[in-house]
């Protein structure tokens, strides 16, 4: 009875969380106006390390501590009600034949270990929950991989149909497709590199429910295991009465593998209260209640593992700034061009999640999963290509959208003033220097009030000896900010005759060209 | 009337009515002799100087039948309050979505190419809101829509054109006058860069001779050019308000080419300082000499 309530509650935070991952787009207002983030809002483990590598409160902490009040108090509700990637694991863990004889791997000590390396390197500033944290990774995988997956496939189809166009069929696909697109479909189709590759992680974390159900939230999730530790104690127990006689089918409907046929020996941390052994038990031995006392097995990792874990993420912080990129000012990816409003280099990799939500709202879809660009610390941050998207003038969405400040949320009239880089021309390219041809798209898309490129009138030689007036495009240094635009719209593709550099970023106080 | 003028007109109508074809035939003659090849009209309101401009022409009717399809084709190219004047006046645009349904037309679609985020430019620029308003469907770009089509050659042969635009029973054009880089001036022709698709930025290279290719193929019947404010300076995208002058006036005709030439005047330039203008006369796709022209003018 109380599964039937909890599975109507999945659905509803899963939708939700839906919903709200579709309003994370532009509808051409200057503020999006929804909640987007609040799932990253209320986790805790992305709270508690931006906490301690950052050292901030991030801006609706409030929820994460409601979270741990929760859990405090309920024990894992969040995982077993709440968490939408928790019940994507349960919705695909039913495909699983049922009653494999296969022994379960029992590799809960997996997680916690994950949980102690990410919580030690954010105690020694390096924040790299955002990799293992399950809404991040949720949001990621669906922004840049399974969510452009779904709208090249419905493009797809409904292209194919409109260009065989049998009459009635056509019209009808094209009302289907127009009410898909005004539904869930993305205003365009997003495309983003390594997506494939994010796409077959996720997919593997969801195929891991067919070897063992909820394999992900059992022995990997870090925050599941931050919210195993802090329901050891929660008022919120689980009790078996002397009617028990140990038949075991519990054990079967048990999401979190937590052996509740075992009486005393059972772990509680491992109990996501989705209180199936209490609907499933035949003898009905099984009682949920508060401040009752509930034995359990002790939460033994092993002083090595812990030592060890300590140690790694203690090793790592060092071992992943020890690139070149490090060095000095420019000595890094001179591509690495930050969307506008990012903190400095430093702060900002001490606080990005890699949840992608910049990605996934960027009007332009310029904002792209970095690889190695910013070193390993930085992998799936984000950078801008303006060859893919520049960055829009009075757009201010990623920085609406961020939870934990990376990217600051900017005014309009701070954003259209922040550089995030310079554009430079490359005379072996440009039509007009190279080519004695005219061409002026990078000064009339520049978007600057006055503008940042400027025409000075040149007379050349044509191939055919013919003297010409033409415009050659200059930047100016001061007005420019690096929008990309000029590069993403030149038309010498491939190799655009005009590029931004991250050089001259607000954002640092070295990467600077200008004496000022 | 005067008693001497009904006289007048008794003789002359007992006159036309011997004539084979009667008054239709008179009246064709003489509107003939009377046709306004531009009208300039001024005034504080949009709306009111846009209806006068069309009724100096003959009125909506002359331009548009009933049953027509009509694209409205406004400059909604970048994301700019109207203020700016980067994109075309959403106030005149309504005008004239509304006036087309008044003549009958069946729908009005407005739509356009636009240069940076298209949800940003319709929604900032008014223009959405104030044609839908006005009961008219505006859309954005669907890139399954251009076919590559057959240009007159004078610098394109062939480019990818929207085909809503070009398959509509009439097509009207109504840009905002500002700078431009390149072209100088981006008035009435340069706005039919609008329904071109592909790689726009190529045809900077010969930007004139595309632009009569591309006014010759999409035959406008009205140009309506917005100067009810005009970008003097940093256009086409602008984002300067000193930049920004207030004319509080159309110009509306048939001519392309005679329209954009009127145009440059707003900015204290000849039609024969703009390149597509002097392209397009040399091509016969109009009159840029203004001396030529029967101009009226209105104040409202």
């Amino acid at each position: 009875m109380i599964s039937k309530i909890r599975i109507i509650v999945q659905g509803i935070f899963l939708l939700l969380f839906f919903w709200l991952f579709l309003q994370t787009e532009s509808k051409g207002e200057d503020v999006l106006g929804y909640p987007v983030k609040i799932f990253l809002d209320a986790d805790p483990l992305i709270f508690i390390t931006t906490l301690l590598a950052g050292h901030v409160w991030s801006s609706s902490f409030f929820l994460a501590v409601l979270v741990i009040v929760a859990t405090a108090i309920l024990g894992r509700v969040f995982c077993g009600w709440i968490c939408p990637l928790g019940t994507l694991n349960n919705i695909v863990g039913t495909f699983q034949k049922r009653r494999s004889n296969r022994a379960p791997l029992k590799l809960h000590w997996l997680k916690y270990c994950i949980l102690i390396f990410l919580v030690t390197a954010s105690l020694f500033s390096l924040q790299f929950a955002g990799i293992f944290d399950p809404i991040a990774l949720l949001i990621r995988s669906l922004s840049l991989s399974v969510y452009p997956l779904a709208s090249y496939a419905a493009k797809a189809t409904f292209d194919t149909l409109y260009n065989f166009p049998i009459p009635v069929l056509v019209d009808i696909s094209e009302f289907i497709y127009a009410l898909f697109k005004k539904l869930f479909l993305p205003f365009q189709q997003p495309f983003f590199f390594q997506s494939f590759f994010l796409g077959l992680l996720f997919f593997i974390i969801l195929g891991l429910n067919l070897l063992e159900k909820r394999f992900w939230c059992k022995y990997i999730c870090p925050l599941g295991a931050l919210l195993g530790v802090l329901s050891r104690f929660s008022l919120l127990q689980r009790t078996v009465t002397e009617g028990c006689n140990s038949c075991g089918t519990c054990t079967f409907e048990c999401q979190g593998g937590a052996a509740p046929d075992q009486k005393e020996k059972w772990h509680n941390t491992e109990c996501l209260v989705c209180m199936n052994c209490d609907d499933i038990c035949p003898e009905n031995a099984v009682r949920f209640g508060f401040l009752k006392k509930s034995r359990t097995a002790p939460l033994d990792l092993g002083k090595r593992r812990v030592l060890g874990m300590i140690m790694a993420g203690i090793a790592t912080v060092p071992l992943i700034r020890i690139t070149a990129i490090n060095k000095q000012a420019g000595a890094g990816e001179p591509r690495l061009i930050r969307p506008p409003g990012s903190l400095e280099e430093k702060q900002f990799l001490e606080r990005c999640v890699k949840c992608g939500e910049c990605m996934k709202v960027c009007i332009t879809g310029g904002l792209q999963p970095t690889f190695m660009e910013a070193g390993l610390e930085g992998i799936w941050s984000p950078v801008l290509v303006p060859k893919v998207g520049y960055c829009e003038y009075r757009c201010t969405l990623c920085g609406q959208v961020c939870p934990t400040g990376a990217i600051r949320k900017l005014e309009q009239k701070e954003k259209e003033k922040t550089k995030i880089g310079l554009a430079m021309i490359d005379h072996g390219r440009c039509l007009p220097y190279a080519h004695a041809m005219p061409c002026i798209v990078c000064q009339e898309v520049c978007p600057t009030p006055q503008k940042a490129i400027w025409l000075e009138k040149t007379k050349v030689t044509n191939k055919d000896g013919k003297e010409l007036n033409l415009n050659q495009p200059h930047i100016d240094l001061e007005l420019c900010i690096g929008c990309g635009l000029c590069e993403a719209k030149c038309p010498i593709l491939g190799q655009p005759a005009i590029y931004v550099t991250s050089i001259g970023e607000s954002r640092s106080k070295d990467n600077q060209l200008l004496l000022s | 009337m005067k008693r001497r003028d009904f006289l007048k007109s008794a003789l002359l109508a007992g006159t036309v009515l011997t004539i084979p074809g009667g008054i239709g035939f008179l009246g064709k003659a003489f509107a003939a002799a009377e046709k306004t090849d531009l009208a300039v009209a001024a005034g504080s309101s949009p709306a009111a100087i846009t209806k006068a401009a069309i009724e100096a022409l003959g009125g909506i009717k002359e331009f548009i039948a009933r049953g027509d399809v009509v694209v409205v084709k406004p400059n909604i190219g970048w994301d700019r309050l109207p203020e700016y004047a980067a994109t075309t006046n959403p106030e005149v645009v309504k005008t004239v979505v509304a006036l087309c349904y008044e003549a009958g037309a069946k729908q009005v679609r407005i739509f356009d190419h636009a240069v940076v985020d298209p949800r940003r430019c319709y929604k900032q620029s008014g223009i959405a809101a104030a044609a839908a308003a006005a009961g008219g469907i505006v859309s954005f770009i669907d890139d399954r829509k251009f076919r590559d089509m057959r240009l007159p050659g004078v610098a394109l042969k062939s480019w990818p054109l929207y085909t809503e635009a070009i398959e509509a029973d009439k097509f009207i054009n109504i840009p905002i006058a500002k700078t431009h880089g390149l072209s100088t001036l981006t008035l009435g022709m340069k706005n039919l860069m609008g329904i071109m698709g592909g790689s726009r930025g190529r045809i900077h290279q010969r930007i004139d001779g595309s632009l009569v290719d591309m006014a010759m193929t999409v035959k406008p019947s009205l140009v309506i050019i917005d100067a009810v404010r005009i970008l003097t300076a940093n256009g086409p995208q602008g984002g300067d308000l000193a930049d920004v002058k207030q004319l509080n006036t159309i110009i509306a005709g048939k001519d392309q080419v005679a329209v954009d030439a009127y145009g440059a005047t707003l900015f204290g330039l000849k039609g024969t300082d703009i390149g597509c203008v002097t392209a397009g006369h040399k091509a016969g796709l109009g009159i840029m000499d203004l001396t030529k022209l029967k101009i009226k003018k209105i104040n409202v």
